[in-house]
């Protein structure tokens, strides 16, 4: 059976996607993740890595979780008036990492430059967990993945996250997980709710091979396993599932110039 | 994500189609047909939860969402639209035309080159409707002039032609058209034909 026209120029078109990807694997970027609750130390451990890295001469693009400048506002003024459910919840998420992963990560990748997560998919994967959520149902929504280079779990108790962010802060209703533990008092929801979200966590790092650090470390040991985890990182081909998402990415971007994009 | 049963006494009817601006007219129509004056129903309409709204009104400069995103958008507007609108009217019993539902949703993925089996599996959480009807369309139109705040696909051709020439708009809508045509041919959607909505 002969192929239809379009099904065959998108398969060519597909094919010389992949293997400008394939020729651009030795310039492109590291993606580093840093995982955990609210208090873990993954903010101090991404900007010490930052400096760090940038002291190696490393061009560096530091990435916050839901911070896409065109889902955030929407996320904010729905968490203040409390209107989200669960699923919500998830969607608005999906398409905050979905904006942020294209306009942000993955052309800094593309460009060569080290990106340092604080927060990454398995942050939002974790809470919709912790809120019950369908794993299968999330892991769609987030589709499709971009798998980071080096993935870091900073594991902490629940009590000393609770401790560690009512130090400074009453946390905040989504935060404490008070839309799904029905409990009225802010802290002991927010512990409940750490509980939760760390097995989840727990859960995805022996899943999804994370490595795990002790956040209750000291920062320079911390720091300095980050450091080492690094340098034995090396660089590999990207999964399939990576080579997807850029496939899906620049795909988009073909009216550009193909040597504004860095492709020789 | 199992579908959720709409599980309730109510009817849940779908109108599907690429036209914004006719949709609610024409869902007012198919629900005044379907209640001939019994019980009791409404229309839940695309942007319910105000997410486009407020992208319309933001910055600008902003980078321009792609197809994923925007179709993750939608079901976030969906998914609140069956917390608020359609299941507690389907639970009092209530007739609900929802225009448009989960075929326009992924009639436009599918149109925007996403895949199939991650649009069905997004909208997964929403409950089948009992029938679904598809806007009568004219094929042909030539130099079509839209604005984002019409509806769905005029919101989504705005931002995609925004973020690059490549995008056709007409090319876009006439692939949604041919998803709900081979849906149609499926048996999965019926025209609502002038004789349908009443005349």
């Amino acid at each position: 059976m002969s192929k239809s026209p379009d099904l065959k120029s998108h398969r060519e078109n597909e094919d010389r996607l992949r293997e400008l990807i394939r020729r651009q694997e030795s310039k492109r970027g590291l993606l580093i993740a840093f995982e955990g609750a609210d208090g873990s130390g993954k903010t101090t451990q991404r900007k010490l890595f930052k400096k760090w890295l940038q002291t190696s001469n490393h061009e560096v693009k530091s990435f916050r979780w839901a911070s896409s400048p065109l889902v955030k506002p929407l996320i904010k003024a729905r968490k203040g008036a409390h209107s989200l459910s669960p699923q919500e919840y998830c969607l608005l998420y999906a398409a905050d990492f979905r904006h942020q992963l294209e306009i942000k990560i993955l052309p800094a990748l593309w460009a060569g430059k080290m990106v340092i997560a604080d927060g990454y998919l398995f942050t939002g994967l974790a809470r919709d967990g912790a809120r019950g959520t369908n794993l299968n149902w999330a892991l769609n929504a987030y589709s499709p993945l971009f798998w980071p280079d080096v993935a870091v779990y900073f594991a902490v108790s629940a009590e000393t996250s609770r401790q560690r962010v009512a130090s400074e802060k009453v946390p905040k209703y989504y935060d404490a997980g008070m839309d799904v533990t029905n409990i009225d008092d802010p802290y002991e929801s927010y512990r409940q709710f750490m509980t939760r979200l760390n097995q989840e966590y727990q859960a995805l790092a022996s899943i999804f091979q994370m490595t795990t650090i002790d956040g209750e470390l000291s920062i320079y040991e911390q720091h300095r396993t980050i450091r080492q985890l690094f340098r034995e990182a090396g660089k590999r081909p990207w999964a399939d599932w990576n080579i997807d998402a850029m496939v899906e990415w620049l795909g988009r971007q073909l009216q550009t110039p193909e040597a504004q994009l860095g492709i020789e | 994500m199992a579908s959720n049963s709409a599980a309730s006494k109510g009817r849940l009817v779908a109108l599907e189609g690429a036209a914004g601006p006719e949709l609610v007219p024409s869902g007012k129509r198919l629900l005044d047909q379907l209640l001939r004056g019994r019980d009791e129903g409404g229309v839940s309409s695309f942007d319910a939860s105000g997410i486009f709204f407020e992208l319309r009104k933001g910055d600008k400069e902003i980078p321009q969402p792609s197809p994923r995103t925007l179709v993750l958008l939608y079901a976030a507007d969906l998914m609140f639209r069956l917390r608020w609108e359609i299941r507690p009217a389907l639970e009092e019993g209530m007739l609900v035309v929802a225009a448009p539902y989960v075929d326009t949703g992924i009639a436009f993925g599918k149109a925007a080159g996403l895949p199939k089996r991650w649009l069905v599996e997004l909208f997964s959480f929403a409950p089948r409707a009992e029938q679904v009807y598809r806007l009568k369309e004219k094929r042909e139109i030539s130099g079509w002039k839209f604005k984002r705040s019409q509806g769905y696909l005029e919101f989504c051709c705005k931002t995609l032609i925004a973020s690059s020439p490549a995008w056709h708009p007409e090319e876009l809508r006439e692939r949604l058209l041919g998803y709900l045509d081979a849906l149609e041919r499926r048996g999965g959607c019926q025209t609502a034909t002038e004789k349908i909505l009443g005349r």
